[in-house]
């Protein structure tokens, strides 16, 4: 995929550039608003990373302002050092469609990335999901693991849907809060990791081919080849 | 220099001091109140002196008149002998010297009265006169009417007034003397209006400076009379109260950061420090690298939760504020709490009560409620129970209240374990950094309402006391 990345900081760049590199993307970085809204307009991008503030008269709200006027859908991850509800509120509304707070931990990127390319691509009225064995139907709030019935809570649907969505991908704690809960604060202990590991009991139990494993200092991933 | 000076006001000309001084609302709260007085009381002389002097000028008059008429009517009804006898008989009737009459023919010559002649300063026209007779030996003022009556006769009525005219003047001086007394007072209380707005402008003055120059204790001074400065002084010193507060926390939060970030900071950078001196093999360096991320992921935690409070205690989060249900922010923390309170072998028991609506923010409130469940559950020991109960009291506020059966919360910490950073005895050896019941209180005072903490022996009881929000109409 390829992904523009606009981020003045010199360091923090080359960090998302050799990360993203590294998973796959092909990055252009541009280190001021002026030369990333002219990159932004100009070429064509599956994802752009914008920081929220930015040298050059042209910050990134006002690049994500522009963009959107003129009708491009790129879906945009902003990055911030200011961590305030009202500032989210206002990059949100400008037309991002994340909000990240730096300092972050690269996993948290790429994890918030991923779930904004897969997001752009056309949605398919999905009415089933299925990684490996593991079956989810939408329409009748069923869930199968090799035809055996699961029985599920429903926030352990919603959260197990999460997870079947965004199989084959990071998924982190805050990802999961702010999306299955729906709150935006850190719950001061591993309330999500007892969550995850009795949602785990249930759909992986004793098989010998466990699906939802941990991802050390990032979160979770759900996966055929777990 | 000099030229720069020129041109200030204070050495601009009288006039413009004399403005400046008028532009002082004492000043001119002073003026007003002695033009007031005086002018009243100019009204109130006014009003004695017609209701006294006035009043029997007014009187003398009225007899002259009747007296005149008494006699052009008996020269009309009985003819010249009938006029001269009424004049007689008034003479007679009051035998004093103050009356005057004279009747008269036409050349002016004497027909009847107790006056020998005409007198001089009684002209020839009809009219009033004022004359001075001497009469007795003495001059007196008198008034007199002449009026012309039929066949050419005059008639000349009229009173002595000199002892009203004595009566005027005493009334006139002591109105006068009245007058400067009320010219003196209207001043001297103008000067104590002002003196006495001044005095209190100036206490709020001069507190206000020691304000300014960081004395934040002080408080304008108030008095027993609770009157407009006294309910002025009242409103700023809440006021005060409340900077007070705010810096005290300030303060607070900034010995905190220097203090407890520091320290995981410095461990951060003694692991740094003795990896890069000590090069150890490849997997002790990463697993060191590794701790350290960890460690820096706690302060950046820490920094997170300080500007959350601060977003709270800042009061913005107010603007977003929306009528909550309760029982639903309680449903959904339990539901978010439930498995890792499983974990523990701990009982969570609800003890709902539905229909309780409290204006405010239902992630904040859901976050307050967290803390005190994420507490609870992890003070609780092995197989314990945790309630969680929703009330309404008496007062119209609503109670939620997490209790559970650990070691509870001593007496003398309960006081301070809002304070960002505080972390309790019982806590020592457990997760967190002591800021959880520091945002339950801030989020508490942000809806109106406090953290109460009190012992269910054995057990801690948390409340959180909200005002309930009034009916929805």
């Amino acid at each position: 995929m390829k992904i523009l990345l606009v981020e003045d900081n010199e360091r923090v760049a080359q960090f998302v550039r050799k990360g993203l590199g590294e998973a796959g993307h092909t990055v252009d970085h541009a280190g001021n608003g002026r030369d990333g809204l002219f990159l932004a307009s100009s070429e064509p991008y599956d994802a752009m990373i914008l920081d929220r503030m930015l040298p050059g008269g042209i910050d990134g709200l006002a690049i994500i302002e522009a963009l959107r006027r003129t009708g491009n859908r790129t879906p945009i991850l902003i990055l911030s050092a200011l961590d305030d509800v009202d500032e989210r509120i206002r990059g949100l509304r400008a037309g991002g469609d994340d909000y990240l707070t730096k300092p972050f931990a690269f996993g948290e990127l790429a994890a918030r990335l991923d779930a904004l390319l897969r997001r752009a691509q056309p949605a398919q009225a999905t009415t089933a999901l299925a990684v490996d064995d593991l079956r989810m139907d939408l329409l009748a709030r069923k869930v199968t693991r090799a035809g055996r019935s699961i029985h599920l809570q429903p926030r352990e649907f919603k959260l197990l849907e999460f997870l079947m969505r965004h199989a084959g991908q990071v998924v982190t704690r805050t990802m999961l809060l702010e999306n299955v809960w729906d709150y935006h604060f850190d719950p001061q202990t591993n309330v999500i990791d007892v969550h995850i590991s009795k949602l785990r009991q249930k759909i992986d139990g004793e098989s010998e081919r466990p699906l939802l494993r941990t991802v050390r200092g990032s979160g979770y991933m759900l996966s055929a080849d777990g | 220099m000099a030229s720069a000076s020129a041109g200030r006001p204070g050495k601009a000309s009288p006039a413009a001091g004399a403005l400046r001084i008028l532009r002082s609302t004492s000043v001119r709260l002073a003026l007003g109140y002695a033009g007031l007085f005086i002018a009243s009381s100019l009204l109130l002389g006014g009003l004695l002196w017609w209701l006294t002097a006035g009043y029997l000028d007014r009187e003398i008059e009225a007899v002259i008149l009747s007296d005149t008429r008494a006699v052009s009517d008996s020269l009309r009804d009985f003819g010249l002998a009938g006029a001269v006898d009424t004049v007689r008989e008034r003479i007679g009737r009051y035998g004093d010297q103050n009356a005057i009459y004279l009747l008269t023919g036409p050349t002016l010559a004497p027909v009847a009265g107790n006056l020998d002649g005409w007198p001089v300063q009684a002209g020839r026209a009809a009219g009033w006169y004022q004359a001075d007779m001497v009469r007795g030996g003495t001059v007196h003022a008198t008034r007199l009417l002449h009026i012309a009556l039929p066949g050419g006769f005059h008639l000349l009525v009229g009173r002595d007034v000199q002892e009203l005219i004595e009566l005027r003047a005493v009334i006139l001086e002591a109105l006068a003397i009245a007058a400067a007394a009320a010219l003196l007072l209207g001043i001297l209380g103008a000067f104590l209006v002002r003196r006495a707005a001044q005095r209190r402008v100036e206490a709020i003055n001069r507190t206000a400076a020691a304000i300014v120059q960081g004395d934040l204790a002080q408080r304008l001074p108030t008095r027993e009379s609770a009157d407009e400065f006294d309910q002025l002084a009242d409103t700023v010193n809440r006021m005060l109260e409340q900077i007070e507060q705010l810096v005290e926390g300030v303060r607070n939060v900034s010995n905190a950061i220097a203090h407890d970030l520091r320290t995981p900071l410095a461990e951060v950078r003694v692991r740094l420090e003795e990896v890069l001196r000590n090069r150890p093999p490849q997997e002790a360096t990463f697993e060191a690298i590794d701790e350290t991320l960890q460690e820096i992921d706690r302060v950046m935690a820490m920094f997170n939760a300080l500007l959350r409070l601060a977003e709270i205690d800042s009061g913005v989060r107010r603007s977003g504020f929306r009528p909550v249900d309760l029982a639903s922010v309680v449903e959904e923390v339990v539901e978010l709490y439930g498995p890792t309170a499983e974990a523990g072998q701990i009982t969570l028991a609800v003890e709902d009560e539905p229909g309780l609506m409290v204006q405010g923010d239902p992630f904040l409130l859901a976050q307050a409620l967290g803390n005190l469940l994420d507490n609870a559950v992890k003070f609780s020991p092995l197989g314990g129970r945790v309630l969680l109960s929703l009330a309404r009291r008496a007062d119209d506020r609503i109670l939620v209240t997490v209790a559970d059966q650990g070691p509870g919360i001593p007496d003398c910490e309960k006081e301070r374990v809002a304070e960002r950073f505080f972390r309790g005895d019982a806590s020592r050896g457990t997760a967190g950094f002591g800021l959880g019941l520091s945002v339950v209180a801030s989020v508490a005072r942000l809806h109106g309402g406090s953290l109460v903490l009190a012992d269910a022996a054995p057990g801690l009881v948390a409340s959180l006391a909200l005002p309930a929000a009034p009916p929805a109409g």
